[in-house]
């Protein structure tokens, strides 16, 4: 049966295919725990290349809806951003934007946003049985969810949107469990399943020792030399909030990382060899990052300690009953979860996350590389720079595009940060 | 429709004092008129978004003023805190805050409205000192669970203000105000009914300068003065030499400069949907309600017309443009928007597939707030004009 839209989802799960099976020969535990994941997002792929071609419901989603719920429905989903975020993108990802930018979505708005919407419109995703957007994020993330439901193949597409107070409140929580109530409500019509309450219970209690395991690992990599570079702290997240939420596999995942990360502290193994700049990336990865995270390692002895994605203390959920797993579910959504719980509410959040960071971390400096999608948080630009002053910590704010590497070119990046860890005299 | 003459400055053919006093109020933040209410011990409250309750404000006792940045000529003090990428509307507007120019408000009331505004907030709190400032959560949805929400917002930002200032804000008050802000609003429509004649008698960038003006007085000398020029305009001839219908779709504009850039190239701007302009005034607060901080919530969350952030507005905002071009006889549709607005670059993407489908010519534009391009203006608004075969 041919669908629209499968064709690039195809393309990209036998990207990945290829790219597991290389990974497989290395006897690296850490490359061991990678090949976990890719084979935990390929399952992903096909569950949803199956039930698209076999007519069963699977729903597109952003990220920060409650994955929880979806594992509890056992509803297969995609997040709409993924193509654009996954590495199987790079082959692609530059024409993809000048794409973007011919269909009328300008140079100046989030370049993730602007190939989400260009992959709808060029008919790159699945159709999905209903959608889930997210409002808890950027201005650009509310378009893209909206753009996606003016398209003319997704009109008739059941949307639901979970609203998301903007302060931190006991009544902002409340607020938003009722709304997760009504999303359930919503995906039932739409889906046919039935949410079983128990069933939410064991998919709760499975994260929530994920959670456990991921605040485990967090603390050991406070060690100096750091374990591992922060791109571990990336995945951490890909598998519990994306890729194996609420699931034992998830579980064992962390359990595994705790035990390869305790060995290596205990053996004072760095994730590089002479660690002499502890740096705090303070947003997610760059598409892009490798070529810069290998430049930083061998030219100035760096290990990014932490990004955006990587530290997420996330709450634990009171199992107990219903009301309680919700509102904790509520909490996780609007106060937890990376990006959303720097981004959404007043800037207290991000300044609390950037001070326990470096105290926490034992950072030597701090990165802010202001992407250009980043409105929110380029308005808070001084804000930072003044905490990490009374910190005592450097503070470098590039400007850069971490999808499109020709927005900033790689030797400007590299130029800037050299001239700002000699001008503060690091590494 | 005369023939077009070539470059000239289309205007009322009225000589109108009031008039006069509303475009004179678009040049300043303090006009003569708030200037008289403060130095007689009055108090004004800013506010930073077409959602911002203005009715309670007014409630309390105080002028309600949107903020804009006009006179505004460099951020050099606010980009120490912002970037290159945020609005040039807030970089403006936080610098005059820095530098002293908004001292003389009581308070200021924000909304998370986008995600540029919503930071000035966080700076300004630490870098400014002004008496009252309050955030209010305003939800990006419009079905009854949102309006309730915004009940319950209004309601704790009307409790802060009795605190702060020491008073009760009864319901007899708040109806006062919400029939005082209804009357601006049913004026402000008769000047756009006006507008839907063959022969307006007003041009686009008059009418946004007393649209401007009602965000920037106290209300009742508004009403006055509207009255008046309502009185003057009615039996005025109208204006004939111009080429084309145009309607503006836009975010925060409010410098009347910039449409009169495209009505001297014979575009008349005869509608809009703009903050300062339909989206403030098409619909009232229902006076009939039983209670005064519901039907403002509802007024705002579900009756005016819908902001691009408001997720599912998206039919109804589109509709609305529609509906307005009929209503008005629009030829063409510019849609403008300030650089670095997502919001805004997402909507004027759906709208502009929408217009296409109708065969309504839309032009997109962008711009800074302090208006710098008037060349490029001028030459994309004659080429958009020429397109329409104008």
């Amino acid at each position: 049966m041919t669908v629209k839209g499968l064709e690039r989802f195809k393309q990209d799960r036998d990207a990945l295919q290829f790219a597991v099976q290389g990974f497989e020969q290395s006897q690296s535990p850490e490359r061991q725990l990678t090949v976990a994941l890719v084979k935990a997002i390929l399952d992903n792929y096909n569950r949803i290349i199956a039930s698209a071609e076999e007519g069963k419901p699977f729903i597109a989603n952003s990220y920060a809806n409650a994955p929880e719920l979806l594992a509890a429905l056992n509803l297969p989903w995609y997040t709409l951003s993924q193509i654009p975020y996954l590495p199987t993108s790079e082959p692609y990802i530059l024409d993809e934007i000048d794409e973007a930018e011919r269909a009328g979505l300008g140079t100046d708005m989030c370049t993730l946003i602007r190939l989400g919407i260009n992959n709808v419109e060029a008919g790159r995703v699945p159709l999905p049985t209903a959608f889930i957007g997210l409002l808890s994020l950027c201005d650009g993330t509310n378009m893209l969810h909206q753009a996606i439901a003016h398209n003319k193949d997704w009109h008739n597409i059941p949307v639901f949107c979970t609203d998301a107070p903007y302060l931190e409140s006991e009544r902002s929580i409340d607020f938003h469990a009722d709304e997760l109530r009504r999303m359930v409500s919503f995906l039932e019509e739409h889906t046919g399943r039935t949410l079983d309450v128990d069933r939410l219970r064991e998919v709760i209690e499975e994260s929530n020792k994920q959670y456990e395991l991921w605040a485990e690992y967090n603390e050991l990599r406070r060690a100096v030399p750091c374990p591992h570079s922060a791109a571990k702290g990336s995945q951490a997240w890909s598998v519990a909030q994306n890729y194996m939420v609420g699931d034992r596999r998830g579980t064992e995942w962390f359990r595994q990382l705790v035990d390869i990360t305790e060995q290596r502290v205990s053996e004072g193994k760095g994730s590089i060899p002479n660690e002499k700049i502890r740096l705090f990336w303070f947003d997610i990865r760059a598409i892009w990052f490798p070529e810069v995270t290998e430049w930083l390692k061998a030219e100035w002895g760096v290990c990014i300690v932490m990004d955006m994605t990587g530290y997420a203390p996330y709450t634990l959920i009171d199992p107990s009953s219903e009301e309680s797993m919700f509102k904790g579910l509520a909490k996780r959504n609007l106060c937890d979860v990376p990006m959303v719980r720097q981004v959404r509410g007043t800037a207290d959040t991000l300044i609390n996350d950037l001070m326990m960071v470096v105290k926490d971390y034992k950072i030597d400096c701090v990165v802010w590389p202001a992407h250009m999608g980043h409105k929110d948080g380029a308005a808070s630009v001084g804000i930072m720079r003044e905490v990490c002053r009374d910190l005592g910590v450097p503070f470098l704010q590039i400007g850069l595009d971490l999808f499109d590497k020709r927005y900033t070119s790689m030797d400007e990046i590299k130029d800037r940060i050299s001239k700002f860890f000699t001008a503060m005299g690091l590494g | 429709m005369g023939a077009w003459k070539g470059e000239n400055e289309l205007e009322t053919t009225v000589k109108s004092k009031a008039l006069q006093q509303f475009q004179e109020a678009t040049e300043t933040i303090v006009n003569p008129e708030l200037k008289k209410w403060i130095e007689q011990g009055g108090k004004v409250v800013g506010y930073f978004c077409s959602y911002g309750p203005e009715e309670i404000i007014t409630a309390a006792g105080m002028v309600p003023i949107r903020i804009r940045a006009t006179g505004s000529t460099g951020t050099e003090l606010a980009d120490a805190y912002l970037s290159s990428i945020n609005c040039s509307f807030c970089r403006h507007a936080f610098n005059m805050g820095l530098q002293g120019d908004y001292d003389f408000l009581e308070g200021l009331v924000w909304l998370n409205n986008c995600d540029h505004v919503r930071r000035i907030y966080d700076n300004w709190i630490r870098k400014v000192d002004t008496p009252f400032t309050q955030m209010m959560s305003l939800p990006k949805m419009t079905t009854d669970v949102q309006v309730e929400w915004f009940r319950d917002e209004l309601k704790i930002l009307k409790e802060a203000l009795e605190k702060h200032l020491g008073i009760t804000i009864s319901d007899e008050k708040l109806w006062k105000a919400i029939k005082l802000h209804n009357q601006t609003r049913r004026l402000l429509r008769q000047l756009y009914e006006l507008r839907k004649k063959d022969n307006p008698p007003i041009t686009g960038a008059e009418a946004l300068a007393v649209v401007v003006a009602s965000t920037a007085m106290p209300r009742e000398q508004f009403n006055d003065m509207l009255k008046e020029l309502l009185e003057e305009l009615s039996d005025a001839e109208g204006i004939t030499d111009y080429r084309a219908r145009l309607m503006i779709v836009a975010g925060i504009l409010d410098d009347p400069a910039f449409i009169k850039v495209i009505e001297e190239q014979g575009g008349l701007v005869v509608t809009d949907s703009m903050c300062f302009g339909t989206r403030i005034l098409w619909t009232d607060v229902n006076e009939g309600a039983s209670d005064p901080l519901t039907a403002l919530a509802r007024y705002y969350i579900q009756d005016k017309p819908a902001c691009p952030r408001m997720f599912d507005t998206q039919p109804q905002r589109s509709k609305f443009v529609r509906d307005m071009v009929k209503e008005f006889k629009v030829d063409g549709v510019i849609g403008e928007r300030m650089i670095f607005c997502d919001l805004w670059t997402g909507e004027n993407f759906m709208l502009g597939g929408d217009l296409k489908e109708e065969g309504i010519p839309f032009l997109k534009l962008d711009r800074e707030y302090i208006m710098a391009g008037a060349g490029q203006l001028r030459t994309r608004a004659q080429a958009f004009l020429e397109s329409m075969g104008r």
